[in-house]
């Protein structure tokens, strides 16, 4: 079994003085493997990957990269340990051209000889990107904004890549640009934790699955195992998985998608 | 015609002007959400120490540049470290008015213990000619306003998109929490953005000691004027709010000439009103009015 990358463990963790969001959580992201987390609203699933990358500390709880404990760290550090985020939604730098939001992703390369070395890989990965190189990113349809994106996070080289539901907002033709891409990441060696709510179509591409609800892992194994487990419907149509607790079920959740 | 002509001129050299005085607060709006009340104040405060170097050493005004740059450089990222960063998040935009209204007071304050309540001025022998093209008078100290405008401006432009830090500051303006992802230190950089927009007041300050006399309650008059010409510009954009300031000077221009000094004022709350009214984002950017 191939060495594991990243690990959350019993993480508690959540926003100012709320309530915590996740409430002992558990993952490992594994070298060359795709870990999907999927669940309702509210789940904890953006949270866990703000901890994974610094941008929320957590409570309490360890955050491991390549076993060593990070948590507390700032996203900056944890980028020079080989981790990069790519957010929910469309983070490009709206109004700077493609060049400039590849370039800025490495910003703490200071060797020129290397940092265009790296463009010119991810040139090569992302075809798109050598295409529309001089064009403002904002003027980009969604699927090449979020291209741009992957292209900016893999300028470092990353061993493990957190993605925040990359298909949201997309066309089919686009999410499956989307997946090919990061099935390409996987076969360059890299660790994916995604985050989706197309839970379906993530969990046929993923190695590993874990559904969240109320900041906890509830059921995780194989994906393709994982998609055909009736639990799975339950919870995201409403239901109350078997092994949760009275006392979770009284505390009101949003409504999730309809897997 | 004649006299449009004039006001035109006049316009275009004032514009520059507001353009430079108003593009610290575009800064400020787009680094931080801060709507920064005391950059006016900060202005005068750089005329009156303009007027010191001048009356103590008998230098050129803008011999004390040198100085003022960097002092408001380093004031300004003090002022975000030790005040405006302090400040929940949440709040920011509400709040700084309140925290930038209370240093404009303090500087107010000191400047008319320091240097009393009485009106003071720079004049320089070459400030008081004019040049005239075509029938149109175009005072020196107008024309030297607009080029050192055009310069400090040119240079921030360049600053802002040619450098590594400017790069880093754009990129902290559009997409904050992107930019802490890959690895630029945000709240450094905001700090630096603080003190840019600062240093745009010094160079602000020394010119405005040559144009205009001023007393310490005189930022009062232009904090009106300034935050109308960034939210017809569009907050948080520094091109948007130089093209708003020269828009606002021209049309200034031609009204003072052509109606009087009262509705020359205020046209820019006619322009301020009809954009809230038409265009609330602004007329040449504001991907950010929504925040406000």
């Amino acid at each position: 079994m191939s060495e594991v990358l990243l690990a959350l463990e019993n993480v508690v963790a959540g926003y100012g003085r709320a309530a915590p969001v996740l409430r002992g959580l558990t993952v490992t992201v594994r070298a060359g493997e795709v870990v999907c987390l999927v669940g309702p609203n509210g789940a904890g699933k953006s949270t866990a990957l703000k901890v994974a990358s610094g941008l929320l500390t957590a409570r309490s709880g360890r955050v491991l990269l390549s076993g060593k404990d990070v948590a507390g760290l700032s996203p900056q550090r944890l980028l020079g340990r080989g981790l990069a985020h790519v957010l929910q939604g469309h983070s490009v730098f709206r109004e700077m051209t493609v060049a400039e939001n590849v370039r800025l992703g490495g910003y703490t390369v200071r060797d020129q000889a290397v940092l265009n070395a790296r463009i010119e890989a991810v040139k090569e990965l992302f075809p798109v990107v050598a295409e529309r190189w001089g064009s403002v990113a904002g003027l980009l349809s969604g699927g090449q904004q979020k291209q741009v994106e992957f292209a900016r996070a893999l300028m470092l080289e990353p061993a493990v890549v957190l993605l925040d539901e990359p298909s949201m907002g997309l066309d089919p033709r686009n999410t499956q640009i989307v997946f090919d891409q990061i099935d390409l990441m996987r076969g360059a060696g890299v660790a994916v934790l995604l985050v989706e709510q197309n839970a379906r179509r993530a969990l046929e591409m993923a190695d590993v699955g874990c559904v969240l609800d109320l900041g906890r892992v509830h059921i995780s194994g194989p994906a393709r195992e994982l998609a055909a487990d009736p639990r799975l419907g339950r919870l995201y149509l409403g239901g109350v998985p078997s092994d949760r607790t009275a006392g979770d079920a009284a505390r009101p959740r949003p409504p999730g998608p309809a897997f | 015609m004649s006299l449009l002509l004039q006001g035109l001129a006049l316009g275009v050299l004032t514009g520059g002007l507001y353009a430079l005085l108003s593009s610290g607060l575009s800064l400020y709006f787009g680094v931080m959400r801060v709507v920064m009340v005391a950059h006016p104040a900060f202005l005068f405060l750089a005329a009156y120490l303009t007027y010191t170097v001048h009356t103590v050493f008998g230098a050129d005004p803008f011999l004390a540049l040198p100085v003022t740059v960097p002092l408001f450089f380093l004031l300004g990222v003090a002022v975000q470290r030790l005040l405006v960063a302090r400040l929940a998040p949440e709040n920011v935009p509400m709040m700084s008015v309140l925290l930038t209204f209370g240093l404009a007071l303090t500087i107010e304050g000191l400047l008319g213990t320091f240097y009393t309540g009485s009106y003071k001025s720079v004049s320089m022998e070459y400030a008081t000619r004019s040049l005239t093209v075509a029938g149109v008078h175009l005072p020196y100290d107008k024309i030297i306003a607009f080029a050192v405008a055009a310069l400090t401006l040119g240079v921030l432009f360049a600053v802002l998109v040619k450098s590594r830090f400017g790069q880093a500051l754009r990129a902290t303006i559009q997409h904050r929490e992107a930019a802490r992802l890959v690895g630029v230190p945000t709240e450094r950089v905001a700090g630096y953005g603080f003190g840019v927009g600062l240093a745009t007041a010094a160079v602000g300050g020394t010119v405005l000691a040559l144009i205009t006399p001023f007393f310490p309650a005189s930022h009062w008059v232009w904090i009106g004027k300034l935050m109308a010409i960034i939210v017809v510009g569009g907050l948080g954009s520094v091109a948007g709010a130089a093209l708003a300031a020269v828009l606002l000077g021209v049309v200034e221009g031609v009204v003072l000439v052509t109606v009087d000094a009262t509705w020359a004022t205020m046209m820019f709350y006619v322009f301020l009103f009809l954009t809230l009214l038409a265009r609330p984002q602004g007329f040449f950017g504001g991907r950010l009015a929504h925040r406000f």
